[in-house]
């Protein structure tokens, strides 16, 4: 079982697509998730893979409200050799991964390639996530079954969204790169 | 702006007159029955009537939206239902219904909350001193359909889009992750978040209607007649007349340099009076305060809107004022219609 603790940045909000959130967001540049706990475990076609990380203040009720956003997590993986992890992936180089939002119980699919492009979608029946909110710590635990991106690429990466501080979109935690799987 | 915006085909747009809006809401209910009746934008209004001085719609909406007063972007904030928008109320009918007819103890209707905030919340409530100078006048509002949206600009996955045709400004509810920079972005604070469906949403001018060459609901259904609504480069059209020839249509805030193409007439208002009750020369909206919201030429277009007045107060001709007063209402509506709006 592959164990890590990850060192998170914020996506630069530099790079954000579009004239409004790369200027009005410039001074993010610290990120509000500062690492992470990694567990990767492998078991034939098996993944289970928890990331763990400090809040002091989960948000994950915000349906009937205009100014909340649920904390969330997503981790994704290389199709191709060479996809970027900081865009997202890039045209013809996708990423694809699985996304947890605090206010759903079921995990959603998601796709891009590069940044403004990610897709989602119900994540396969037999994927899985578990999340628990205790004491100023999300431990958050997805199960898949036969991923045969990350069985051939055996990369991740990952991004935290944290609700209390607005985290939305590109505005986000994430991994400083692609980290070895196994 | 990042995003290339083309330019559209042709641009429709709307002139409001101020000083015929009695604000009596029909437009906002026109809108809202017609758009706007589900649970997830059970609190927005696409058009909404505001009382000036105020605190309008989102409150302090002036402040909030993703604009410096120099037209750089700035972050703009997320309104709330506490604050800015006002949650709905809930009512004791239950209560009421089984109040005793015998019985001393009168239920009266009441809400249950105790409501600090909503939509017209200061309505009628204005400035100034009675009776020397009290005065208000009701500002309708509806999205600006801007040339460079700012709403367009904030999205990163490139929801928003201006339609070529008749550069209605629209969200594609089927690309938009309801990340809600856009809400935050338009300093105009006319997008909303469907907060069931977990998306953007927004005045779409009636664009059904439009390509039917019928006027939105909010210009149609106006009692007062205030409303104008055209295509920018008709020459015929009332717009350009309002706009272009006699430049007595202003866009709200220029100063947010986004291009709005809703434009107002703005409101001349009775004299002030001195200690007698004797009037003054000075307007009791003041020019400044009308500075603020429509720019410098609003100097101009008032001294246009007074001597067009005269003249016609003294029997003369004027394009102009015949305009205004809308004698025929199918003057004021001129869209590609094959079919007379108002028979």
């Amino acid at each position: 079982m592959k164990k890590e603790t990850v060192k998170l940045m914020t996506a630069p909000a530099g790079m954000q697509p579009g004239g409004y959130v790369m200027k009005a967001y410039a001074d993010r540049v610290n990120p509000a998730i500062e690492a992470a706990q990694l567990e990767v475990e492998n078991a034939g076609q098996r993944w289970r893979i928890q990331l763990r990380w400090a809040c002091d203040k989960p948000l994950s009720t915000v349906q009937g409200e205009t100014d909340l956003f649920p904390d969330a997590c997503a981790i994704f993986v290389p199709t191709t050799a060479g996809a970027p992890w900081i865009t997202m992936g890039d045209k013809g180089k996708a990423v694809e991964g699985l996304l947890w939002r605090a206010d759903q119980e079921k995990p959603m699919g998601i796709r891009a390639e590069g940044m403004g492009t990610m897709q989602r979608s119900a994540a396969q029946d037999d994927w899985s996530v578990k999340a628990a909110w205790s004491e100023g710590y999300w431990t958050v635990t997805f199960q898949a079954n036969g991923w045969a991106a990350l069985k051939q690429h055996q990369q991740v990466a990952l991004a935290i969204w944290r609700g209390s501080a607005q985290d939305r979109g590109g505005l986000k935690s994430v991994s400083q790169g692609w980290i070895a799987a196994v | 702006m990042k995003y290339n915006v083309p330019t559209p085909k042709r641009q429709v747009a709307m002139v409001l007159d101020l000083n015929k809006c009695l604000g009596c809401h029909t437009c906002s209910v026109a809108c809202k029955k017609l758009w706007n009746s589900d649970d997830g934008t059970d609190y927005t209004y696409w058009n909404n009537v505001e009382t000036m001085p105020g605190k309008g719609y989102p409150a302090q909406w002036p402040q909030t939206g993703g604009r410096t007063a120099t037209g750089e972007v700035k972050q703009g904030e997320l309104p709330n239902l506490d604050n800015a928008y006002g949650r709905a109320w809930t009512f004791n009918n239950k209560a009421v219904l089984a109040t005793d007819q015998a019985s001393k103890k009168k239920e009266w209707l009441r809400p249950q909350e105790s409501p600090t905030w909503g939509p017209n919340w200061d309505e009628d409530h204005g400035a100034g001193q009675y009776p020397q100078e009290n005065h208000y006048f009701y500002l309708p509002r509806l999205c600006n359909h801007c040339e460079k949206p700012a709403c367009l600009d904030a999205c990163p996955r490139q929801s928003i889009y201006k339609r070529e045709e008749d550069g209605i400004v629209l969200v594609d509810q089927d690309k938009c992750h309801g990340y809600r920079f856009c809400v935050e972005a338009c300093p105009y604070k006319k997008v909303y978040f469907d907060h069931q469906r977990q998306v953007a949403a927004k005045c779409i001018f009636c664009m059904p209607r439009v390509e039917e060459g019928t006027a939105p609901a909010c210009a149609r259904q106006c009692p007062g007649r205030l409303r104008f609504v055209g295509y920018r480069d008709d020459k015929d059209g009332p717009i350009h007349k309002l706009v272009d020839k006699y430049k007595v249509a202003l866009p709200l805030h220029p100063e947010y340099g986004i291009g709005p193409n809703v434009f107002y007439v703005p409101p001349m208002s009775p004299p002030k009076l001195d200690d007698q009750g004797r009037p003054l020369d000075e307007m009791r909206i003041s020019m400044s305060y009308l500075e603020n919201m429509f720019g410098k030429a609003v100097h101009g277009a008032m001294d246009t809107l007074l001597a067009e007045r005269d003249k016609r107060r003294q029997e003369q001709p004027s394009e102009l004022m015949d305009l205004l007063i809308a004698y025929d209402w199918n003057e004021s509506f001129k869209l590609d219609g094959k079919t007379r709006e108002v028979i």
